[in-house]
């Protein structure tokens, strides 16, 4: 029975490169997977374009590649990535020059263009689209200044033609994350668009891969102290038959594949279990089953699926002015009491300086930045605290506002209660792009898939 | 008479979708299932959580997991880069709901099993 195994190599841009490397050494796989993109990464890719016309992708892909992809041809592993992000063109250059000064020989790179479709936004809008945002249901009109990138999240058909057409590697942008492992697996399947229960098992596969180490052990609530040799974790590996779907990892891997692992990545991120929408198939999980058939092995069953809608969701991301983050940590005695006195005397400073913020926050990092309301700030818990960081974070609608406090914090060493210490430099002020949640009809977006062979 | 947080009896992760949080939970034992059910309703949890979550909670049941997914709206601040919160991801909000005090846990699996009699 044909058996196909798809890592996942990468779980998001800035993750480490080690469990891909050892999926392609030891994996004995035959895709790999890499997921770059989270919900905002485009919005940041296409700022660095904007800044540099060969910039606005993932580097570290590129640098993934000139460790792996010799060692992926010899093996006939083909790589898919979402790692173009706002620049396809310019990663395919770059693997294409990876792949010449390696000297490998019969190299095909598969691209699909066509997500990103800021520039067409007017055109749309003239043909009567509005773009509402599905939370507040206003038109689009309201931020058409400050959009920074208007990407759509598309399905696995694109990805599937390059693979037939034979490349060795796929470089896309916004495709759903799932799609770079349904595209193999409907390919070496030949699921059709109809096949929706098949479908749906290949975006889970996608699902339980495009996180790499939370579904190994990483991120593991039900037994953290159980997971062996984090320091080398094993990426996931899906084994996938034309029926059956299997989670596991290498032998020589630390980390595990439990039942329990899992349970906390099938619903990670899922809302409604019955309804998990993708552009290629409604996944339906509210009767799937995982049993351990094995050592670091656990089998998905039960996984159904029904036609998905005709409209692609977007991704549109939008200036939304500016914020600020800074830090100064107190020690015991009264660390507590004295960061919130620092805390005061900022507020009063800001306050004379007219501080204009759209929202503010004050927490106490070892205290109750992460618990907010729910951590426990008894007496017994402040009074013993060693130390403790004063966090202040503020948003504004202008840079020069966001300015105001940076300066403010590192004199409090000298100018507040005793023991301060400041750390990590001067707050550095970040732009905030905010998202605009609306869809698309499919047949408005115009994808093409293509192949460039490297000589 | 036992006095036990939910981490005891429970596990679970959570993520983000915008300002959407889920926090899926499993029972450690199957057989805490069933109390789970009837113990960590929607309004429990939307009660927990106070001022952190503004929107309404949805409780989603997956018997065959033996667990649940909450989904909370307007729960990270604006979310992403919007929210101010050192979390702003939601990574730790299933650590929030874990810390949630069950008394008489005990007492309560000892009511259903009345119950079942």
């Amino acid at each position: 029975m044909k058996r196909v195994r798809i890592g996942g190599g990468q779980g998001f841009w800035g993750d480490s490169p080690d469990g891909a490397i050892h999926l392609v050494k030891e994996g004995d796989i035959q895709y790999l997977g890499c997921d770059y993109l989270a919900e905002l990464t485009l919005s940041i890719m296409q700022r660095q374009k904007l800044k540099n016309p060969k910039d606005g992708y993932a580097k570290d892909f590129i640098k993934l590649m000139e460790t792996i992809a010799e060692e992926c041809k010899e093996k006939n592993i083909r790589v898919i990535s979402n790692a173009g992000g706002m620049n396809i063109v310019e990663a395919v250059n770059q693997l294409s020059n990876v792949i010449k000064k390696q000297n490998i020989k019969n190299y095909k790179i598969g691209y699909v263009l066509g997500d990103d479709i800021k520039d067409r936004l007017p055109e749309l809008m003239k043909e009567g689209l509005e773009f509402r945002n599905i939370d507040t249901g206003h038109k689009i009109d309201e931020i058409m200044d400050r959009i920074v990138n208007v990407n759509v999240y598309y399905g696995h058909e694109p990805l599937k033609e390059c693979i037939e057409r034979g490349a060795d590697t796929v470089i896309v942008g916004r495709c759903t994350d799932s799609a770079l492992f349904l595209a193999p697996l409907a390919y070496e399947f030949k699921w059709q668009k109809n096949d929706y229960d098949k479908l749906a098992r290949g975006i889970m596969a996608g699902h339980m891969l495009e996180c790499g180490g939370q579904v190994t052990g990483g991120n593991y609530d039900f037994d953290w102290r159980a997971v062996h040799d984090m320091d080398n974790l094993g990426y996931p590996i899906v084994e996938m038959t034309d029926d059956s779907f299997y989670i596991t990892k290498t032998e020589k891997s630390g980390g595990l594949v439990t039942e329990e692992s899992c349970k906390e990545q099938i619903l990670y991120e899922v809302h409604d279990p019955s309804n998990y929408m993708t552009p290629d198939v409604v996944v339906d999980l509210s009767r799937v089953e995982l049993e351990e058939v094995g050592k670091d092995k656990v089998e998905i069953k039960n996984i159904r699926g029904r036609a998905s809608s005709d409209k692609y969701k977007l991704s549109v991301g939008y200036h939304a002015g500016f914020k600020v983050v800074t830090h100064l940590a107190f020690a015991w005695p009264d660390a507590y009491e004295k960061a919130q006195y620092a805390a005061d005397i900022i507020m009063k400073k800001m306050k004379r300086k007219n501080l204009k913020v759209e929202d503010m926050r004050i927490d106490y990092i070892g205290l109750n930045s992460l618990h907010l309301g729910l951590a426990d700030t008894s007496l017994e818990v402040v009074n013993n605290l060693n130390e403790v960081v004063l966090r202040i974070a503020i948003r504004t609608l202008e840079k020069e506002e966001a300015y105001k406090i940076v300066p403010e914090i590192a004199p409090l060493q000298l100018n507040g209660p005793p023991g301060a210490s400041f750390f990590g430099g001067r707050a550095r002020i970040q732009e905030v792009i905010a998202l605009w949640p609306t869809f698309i009809p499919k047949d408005a977006v115009k994808l093409t898939s293509h192949i460039r062979e490297v000589e | 008479m036992a006095r036990v947080y939910l981490k005891d009896i429970a596990h679970g992760r959570s993520g983000d979708k915008g300002d959407t949080c889920n926090i899926c939970v499993f029972a450690r034992d199957p057989k805490d299932y069933d109390f789970l059910r009837e113990y960590l309703t929607a309004e429990r949890v939307k009660e927990h959580f106070g001022d952190m979550v503004k929107g309404e909670v949805i409780r989603y049941e997956v018997p065959t997991l033996k667990g649940f997914n909450f989904v909370m709206k307007h729960a990270l601040d604006g979310g992403a880069t919007i929210s101010l919160r050192q979390d702003n991801l939601g990574k730790s909000m299933a650590s929030a709901l874990m810390r949630m005090v069950i008394d008489d846990y005990e007492n309560e699996k000892k009511g259903d099993k009345n119950e079942n009699q």
